[in-house]
């Protein structure tokens, strides 16, 4: 009976809003892109976990007369990056993404995305293969986010989770801060377009101010990450945690011309 | 109303079987009705551990695909009265098993009477793992005290967090307990392993019980005997303790403090 009442509409077609990652690219050169890709991301062929990703080619640094797709893509899916589309493409390229089987993209269909800021700084904490710190709009897809993740859907306000985040979960504070009342497990991550509070043990990867915002800040009461970035700088911490912060009150901002990041411990009052 | 528990850990051979075995036991040992269901579907374990393994006409599987009915494959314990196994498929594998087969088979059990049934997890997060979990109620988390194993936990519990069927429709989320077994005061003592109290305050759970590490709970499994059945044994007084925890009896924790031995023991052995 649900069968005939559902026969009318076998297929439905309605209007989303997805977060999506962009990928800048400067070159069209697949072997040169592969040696990147390679230099980034060498030991952890599936960062990208299969999420979608939309091309920008506003940025390319020479005009090619005909482009690869073929390469592009494949070298794309060896990392689990699901290209989905162009934008930003000279026009004489379009055919050849079109029968590549991306889609042409508008400026304008990106809404969300704000202006380019630079290239993330270099770490300050020399890392063998360091995660990419997130450039700007280099978001958690819901590809991702979906992920064991037990967080509510991102929100534009303030988004509170209340239980531990465990090793393996995923969340991300679209357009507001993070408060983490239960802590966070190491093998877990959190992101969030302003700051990240952590009452509890932080002790996951933190990002704070993922779309280029460099006044965002991390707050924690018990300081342990794997990881700390603040739009897009970002510090790993293979020779332990400094004694100064280990599992103190402590917080993370941007010093200096916003390339330096400081740890740094929280006067609290009746500590 | 059945009470659905499931015993996983993520990392295998930490004991989730042993425990399994002793726990339906001991809540059938109270007057509980109750079945312990091997998820383990292709590495069939549980009946040898029960001691049931001659017995096994009909599987898990069967009863899913409607080919036997559950009484026909219930085998009854050879110790309790009020106990019956559900044996895994060992010619099968996990893709066997379906969300919709294993409702209808706990549906079932419970139209039977039974007030608790016992959900004994694969190794993994796989799909065996994630079966075993989706129906549960309360999760017993079981935990070896070393840091791959409490990390394969914490995922364990995202998973219990974002997959179980109480998670997605957002009911009051699955009841955990932590247990940490294969327990070694004295490697604890030693700084070779991880306190109770470290596993605890990394994973945020409430302990039910720690198991010491013994020889007792090889031999049981070699004599197919639960090991909560055995006599002057820790293992076993200490798998009642869980149990009687388990139903809010109130126990102090035993064999977690190290006593070294006096001259007299060093001098002449003993247990």
């Amino acid at each position: 009976m649900a069968e005939a009442s559902l026969q009318g509409k076998l297929i439905e077609f309605k209007g989303a809003s997805l977060a999506v990652m962009t990928a800048h690219l400067r070159e069209t050169e697949a072997t040169r892109l592969a040696d990147a890709m390679h230099m980034m991301l060498g030991g952890m062929p599936d960062f990208f976990a299969g999420e979608p990703a939309i091309l920008d080619f506003a940025q390319l640094t020479s005009t090619p007369d005909r482009v690869d797709w073929t390469a592009i893509i494949s070298l794309l899916r060896r990392y689990q990056v699901q290209p989905i589309g162009v934008r930003n493409l000279p026009d004489y390229l379009h055919d050849g993404a079109r029968r590549a089987n991306l889609a042409i993209l508008g400026a304008e269909s990106l809404s969300a995305e704000r202006p380019v800021a630079p290239p993330p700084a270099a770490a300050p904490a020399p890392a063998p293969a360091p995660a990419p710190a997130p450039a700007p709009a280099t978001v958690a897809s819901p590809a991702v986010a979906a992920n064991d993740s037990a967080a509510p859907q991102p929100g534009p306000q303030t988004l509170v989770v209340e239980r531990p985040l465990r090793s393996g979960q995923q969340v991300y504070a679209k357009g507001g801060d993070l408060v983490l009342l239960g802590g966070m497990s190491p093998g877990s991550e959190v992101i969030a377009d302003g700051c990240i509070h952590c009452y509890g043990p932080l002790r996951g990867r933190a990002l704070a101010g993922a779309r280029g915002d460099t006044s965002a800040r991390i707050f924690s009461t018990h300081f342990g990450p794997e990881l700390v970035s603040i739009a897009g700088v970002y510090r790993t911490f293979e020779r332990g945690i400094p004694q100064s912060v280990a599992g103190r009150h402590a917080q993370v901002r941007l010093s200096g011309s916003d390339t330096q990041l400081t740890l740094e411990i929280l006067p609290l009052q009746g500590d | 109303m059945a009470r659905v528990i499931v015993v996983t850990s993520g990392k295998g051979g930490v004991g989730k079987t042993t425990t399994s075995a002793s726990i339906s036991s001991g809540l059938a040992l109270r007057g509980f009705k109750t079945a312990v269901i091997d998820f383990d579907v292709g590495l069939r374990n549980l009946d040898l551990i029960m001691g049931c393994e001659r017995r096994v006409v009909y599987d898990l599987i069967n009863v899913v695909n409607g080919e036997a009915n559950l009484n026909q494959a219930l085998i009854k314990d050879k110790h309790c009265e009020n106990l019956f196994i559900l044996p895994a498929s060992q010619t099968r594998d996990k893709d066997a098993l379906s969300e919709e087969g294993v409702e209808k088979v706990l549906k079932e059990l419970e139209h039977m009477g039974f007030d608790y049934v016992i959900c004994d997890s694969p190794a993994g997060i796989e799909k065996g793992a994630v079966m075993a979990l989706t129906f549960a109620d309360e999760a017993i988390v079981v935990t070896n005290p070393e840091v791959s194993s409490v990390r394969d936990s914490d995922r364990i519990l995202g998973i219990l967090q974002s997959k179980s069927r109480r998670a997605i429709e957002g009911r009051e989320p699955v009841k955990e307990h932590l247990m940490v077994t294969r327990y070694s005061p004295k490697r604890v003592e030693e700084g070779e392993m991880l306190s109770y109290k470290d596993v605890q305050e990394l994973l945020r759970v409430p302990l039910i019980g720690v198991i010491p590490e013994s020889d007792d709970v090889l031999q049981a499994s070699n004599q197919g005997t639960p090991a909560i059945h055995l006599k002057d044994s820790d293992v076993a007084t200490a798998y009642q303790d869980v149990v009687a925890r388990f139903l809010d009896e109130d126990r102090p924790l035993r064999f977690v403090a190290y006593e070294k031995p006096g001259i007299l023991k060093r001098l002449f052995g003993g247990k």
